[in-house]
């Protein structure tokens, strides 16, 4: 039997379906450490993954062992059980396999559809932009007037730049935002940021899913926005940034996005007011804290899948 | 040897600026100085077509039109860019995303040093 372990792992699957997510998307100091909270966003959605499959593992393969490795064992070679097999047993196995193959293959799914979507853009700008028109080599000058800046990611990575936004912008404002489209590029932003979306596919009912994808989203631009400062110089680049951004923002033709924006300008007010008045980088000790906790979050879930169950 | 790419732009930017549809041998004609065998216009007509950019009529030879004008192209591009389909927030990171007249003054304003601006240090634990 292994009931213990089931219903700890379920526990923690329901800790990392609400409360935990609910918790870290309200904290305040993810805006003073953005990488550490990255990490603990990774951290939430594998453990969170791991456990409720684990749970449904851990109860569905409970009659052919004593530890999920040895009863999954029994149970692949086809071994009797040694106690006996109820529906529930049968219900949970299925849940466990249906919800596996979905996040699986909506994350897959996901990836071959960005991939198209990428190689389209790419086609497109290829064909309408003539390669080494400005200064940096990779940096693409698309003929609009909106200020728009973005990165294509992938193995041969684009930065374009659109006429309007080099026509509202000065040369150190431009600098900015190329290094904080590089910043993106190099640390692989759309990989951490790809399961959210993916997962916010998969699981639309799942409040969490929504604010692990916005959560990431916005962190992932604050961590271009300090990881582009140091890059840059001159008297203020954090106001130069700051300018940048304001400009780029609310010259666009007046789009709104789907998200939901608070009063208070939503995730680029938040952009803003963190560069003009930053707040103390996380303490040392806080930001172990937090790292090791993401650490702990993913081995809770491991060990109690590998030991054998405590009854 | 010009690139791929550089041939796509080439031949593109021919069939832009042609009234009508072309051949590919009336390409070839064109592009004379370049010396361009025929088979590899055809290779670059073929290209183009796979992505979408060109159509061809079922005359003999095949005569080939762009699908849209560049400036169509340009705009469904940049209709991506500032559009928020889902497939988009994943595909490409852009710089900042817009946001509406009203939020864009409360911008402005944290910028001039209004309201707000030092909310975040204040409120920090």
């Amino acid at each position: 039997m292994l009931p213990a372990t089931a219903l700890a792992l379920g526990v923690l699957a329901a800790l990392l379906a609400w409360p935990v997510p609910a918790a870290l998307a309200r904290a305040r100091w993810p805006r003073r450490d953005p990488l550490a909270a990255l990490v603990c966003w990774q951290a939430i959605g594998l453990a969170g993954g791991l456990s409720i499959i684990g749970a449904l593992l851990v109860h569905g393969l409970a009659p052919w062992g004593h530890s999920l490795p040895e009863a999954w064992w029994h149970w692949v070679t086809w071994q009797p059980s040694t106690e006996p097999v109820r529906g529930d047993h049968w219900v949970a196995q299925t849940l466990a396999a249906v919800l596996a193959v979905e996040l699986l293959g909506v994350l897959a799914l996901s990836g071959v559809r960005t991939a198209r979507t990428r190689r389209r853009h790419r086609a497109l700008l290829e064909l309408l932009v003539r390669p080494g028109e400005s200064a940096a080599e990779e940096t693409l000058l698309l003929d609009h007037p909106a200020p728009v800046a973005f990165c294509i990611p992938g193995a041969r990575p684009l930065l374009v730049l659109s006429s309007g936004m080099v026509a509202e912008l000065d040369g150190a404002q431009l600098d900015a935002v190329v290094a904080h489209e590089r910043a993106h590029l190099r640390e692989h932003h759309h990989l951490l940021l790809l399961p959210f979306v993916a997962w916010r596919a998969a699981l639309p009912v799942l409040p969490a899913a929504d604010r692990a994808h916005d959560g990431v989203r916005d962190l992932v631009e604050m961590r271009a926005d300090d990881v582009a400062l140091r890059s840059l110089s001159g008297p203020d680049p954090r106001r130069t940034l700051a300018v940048a951004i304001v400009a780029a923002a609310g010259g666009a033709g007046g789009q709104v996005p789907d998200g939901a924006l608070a009063v208070t300008g939503g995730p680029v007010a938040v952009r803003v007011r963190r560069l003009l008045a930053p707040a103390d980088p996380l303490p040392a000790r806080a930001r172990w804290a937090a790292l090791s906790s993401a650490v702990a979050l993913l081995f809770v879930p491991t060990l109690l899948l590998l030991l054998p169950a405590v009854v | 040897m010009a690139s791929l790419g550089e041939l796509e732009r080439t031949l593109m930017d021919r069939l832009w600026a042609a009234p009508g549809p072309v051949s590919a041998t009336e390409l070839q004609q064109q592009l004379a100085d370049r010396g361009l065998a025929l088979t590899t216009v055809h290779t670059v007509l073929s290209r183009l077509e796979q992505k979408g950019f060109l159509v061809h009529d079922e005359r003999r030879p095949r005569r080939f039109t762009p699908r849209a004008t560049r400036e169509a192209h340009a705009a469904e591009l940049m209709h991506e860019v500032l559009g928020q389909a889902g497939d988009r927030q994943a595909a490409l990171a852009r710089f900042v995303g817009s946001v509406d007249a009203e939020d864009a003054a409360m911008l402005r304003a944290l910028l001039a040093g209004g309201d707000g601006a030092g909310s975040d240090a204040a409120g920090a634990r």
